[in-house]
């Protein structure tokens, strides 16, 4: 169990287990940190999947995946994921299993699920050290019925259900929750955030967290088009100014110690990734929301002076 | 009681649903009684969905979905081979059928073996010069207003009506209406006289009764999306130049859909069969030797007659 760190892009794993054909939104972020994902875990695992997005990538008779897949109603997939691990230890155990066969098993939801409905099971699952990996797109907000805010939108985000008007300019005046530090109270062996736009950092953290028996938790930012009102094609790139802003901080957590992976030289003011995406465009039209954008910045900085990474 | 019933047909993202209130608003501002709604199932930007408009000069008292339209809206022409879309089912004999393809409508008709009145425009084309994007709400909207006949200052107030509550910049809002009006004159004046249904397509299935062994959707193959071909989600496609590519692989990495494949060579390709067009891939080489082209002629996946 050696970890062979990947050092760049021609390194990433050739092997495709998320095929083509998806019904998911052309340019889904959420879709290219599933890939990114699932390159790095190989195809033996069985993905126990709670309500969300994905829960459209497979639909009878058509499936994306190379390996098996369950479906569970959006609050229970640890609990799920906690059956099947249950079932293949037994059959192990039994010798009616060979360890060769055995099967990683992984839970994939957004984070409707894992930031509100799905947080009490899994923080049982934690409780109990659950031999699993979970991986949550976090598109922050209800992203397959309209785009409602959830447990995981950012203050100053417009959405379904917190638009921007004339008694809440801002949309959404709750801050997101910090999943990764409720999460981190548990002291799990491996936590960490990662982004599609730095498929090396994901790929090494997954190579990591593989040494470790407990749970294996992953939070990634997955810009989302339809809902955050962006071009498809500036997925990524979003993807990068979230990094590159501060906004979303690359970082892992190995029994509750936090190191951070990725620190940009130079911090890009938050406004550029605001500026590119329509469910902030109330903050500059038709009057610019000074107070408010003073208010994310510092919302921004504050994280990293915590942290003694911005002097 | 005159009763019109109009069916827009699109995909996920490019309005059909708001193409159906202006033509609604517009109906309802001149006098008539109005009905829109849409239908569709989960979010999904690029699935096909559908949006109904009622038109009367009385209550209107019917409900549900409209399956014998007098005008069928069709937003994106690759949905005329769409098994699940089906636009052209219940058009009634006399009926008007509008497609948005640059293709004049006896090339139309030939390619698509389609009876009844066609009208082609290229909403996108005028919707990319105008607006710089695909939505083409208002300009399906206004082309509807058009064919069923109601006037250009009711379809004005519509747009205006309809936009300004979905978006705050004033720019995009004109715009819209430059590009509605534009439209609208550029559709010339038809005739509906429709009568009894023709093209109905049975949408229903008997289902046998099978044990659970035969009928629990048990998948036991792998990678079968690939099979759905969801290549004409597209509007530009991504086109590389070999001679200036060196081969980094960062398109590879990219795509969420996992469809840049490499050659013998080293060099990316992609399977244009099930690339939606996101073009993440053109925004992010860094070479910048990829480049897009309108898709004009997608591929169709199927040979299946329709009508």
């Amino acid at each position: 169990m050696g970890i062979e760190r990947i050092k760049s892009i021609k390194d990433l794993p050739p092997e495709e287990n998320v095929f083509s054909g998806t019904p998911a939104c052309a340019g889904c972020g959420a879709l290219l940190s599933l890939r990114l994902t699932l390159k790095a875990l190989g195809r033996k695992i069985v993905i126990v999947n709670a309500a969300g997005c994905f829960t459209l990538l497979t639909i009878y008779p058509y499936t994306p995946f190379a390996n098996s897949w369950l479906y569970t109603a959006m609050a229970s997939a640890p609990a799920g994921a906690q059956g099947v691990r249950d079932a293949l230890d037994i059959l192990l155990e039994k010798g009616r299993l060979d360890p060769e066969e055995d099967l990683k098993v992984v839970v994939l939801t957004g984070d409707g699920a894992a930031y509100d409905i799905g947080l009490a099971s899994t923080s049982g699952a934690i409780y109990r050290n659950l031999d699993f990996y979970y991986l949550c797109y976090d598109n922050e907000a209800y992203g397959n019925t309209g785009f409602q805010r959830s447990g995981a939108t950012p203050f100053g985000s417009g959405t379904g259900t917190t638009p921007p008007g004339s008694v809440r300019p801002t949309g959404t005046e709750l801050p997101k929750k910090d999943l990764f530090e409720i999460w981190r109270s548990h002291k799990p062996p491996y936590l960490a955030t990662i982004s599609p736009a730095y498929p090396v950092d994901l790929i090494n953290k997954f190579k990591k967290a593989e040494q470790y028996k407990g749970p294996k938790l992953f939070i990634a930012l997955s810009p989302c088009p339809p809902g955050w009102a962006t071009d498809p094609s500036y997925t990524v790139k979003l993807a990068k100014l979230a990094v590159g802003t501060g906004v979303w901080a690359l970082k892992e957590a190995v029994y509750g110690e936090v190191s951070h992976t990725i620190v940009p030289k130079k911090f890009k003011p938050v406004e550029e990734y605001l500026k590119e995406q329509g469910r902030f465009a109330h903050l500059f039209k038709p009057v610019r929301q000074e107070e408010t954008l003073k208010k994310m910045q510092e919302m921004v900085d504050d994280y990293w002076k915590r942290h003694q990474l911005l002097l | 009681m005159l009763m019109l019933r109009v069916r827009f047909h699109g995909r996920g993202g490019q309005g059909a649903k708001v193409a159906s209130r202006v033509l609604g608003t517009a109906a309802f501002l001149e006098g008539y009684y109005a009905q829109d709604f849409p239908l569709y199932g989960a979010e999904r930007r690029g699935a096909p969905i559908a949006a109904f408009t009622r038109i009367a000069d009385e209550p209107i008292m019917e409900r549900g979905v409209i399956s014998e339209p007098d005008v069928v809206i069709v937003m994106d022409k690759t949905l005329l081979r769409d098994h699940q879309a089906k636009p052209l089912s219940g058009l009634k004999k006399g009926g008007v059928i509008f497609i948005n393809t640059p293709q004049s409508p006896e090339e139309a008709r030939a390619e698509y073996t389609i009876a009844g009145q066609i009208i082609t425009l290229d909403l996108t084309k005028i919707c990319l010069d105008i607006l710089q994007r695909t939505v083409i709400s208002s300009l399906a909207g206004a082309v509807a207003a058009k064919i069923v006949g109601l006037s250009e200052a009711s379809l004005k107030a519509a747009v205006e009506k309809v936009i300004s509550e979905i978006v705050t910049d004033s720019v995009i809002l004109e715009k819209n209406i430059e590009a509605a009006l534009y439209c609208f004159h550029a559709i010339p004046a038809v005739e509906l006289k429709t009568t009894e249904a023709v093209q109905m397509e049975s949408r229903v299935f008997t289902m046998p009764f099978e044990p659970a062994a035969i009928s629990s959707p048990a998948l036991n193959t792998t990678g079968t999306t690939v099979l759905r071909k969801t290549g004409n989600w597209r509007v530009f496609r991504p086109v590389w130049d070999y001679d200036a590519c060196n081969k980094c692989q960062i398109c590879v990495a990219r795509c969420p859909e996992g469809c840049i494949l490499v050659n013998e060579e080293g060099f990316p390709y992609v399977d244009y069969e099930n690339c939606k067009g996101c073009l993440i891939c053109v925004e992010e080489c860094p070479a910048k030797t990829l480049g897009k082209e309108r898709e004009v002629h997608a591929k169709a996946d199927s040979e299946e007659v329709i009508g």
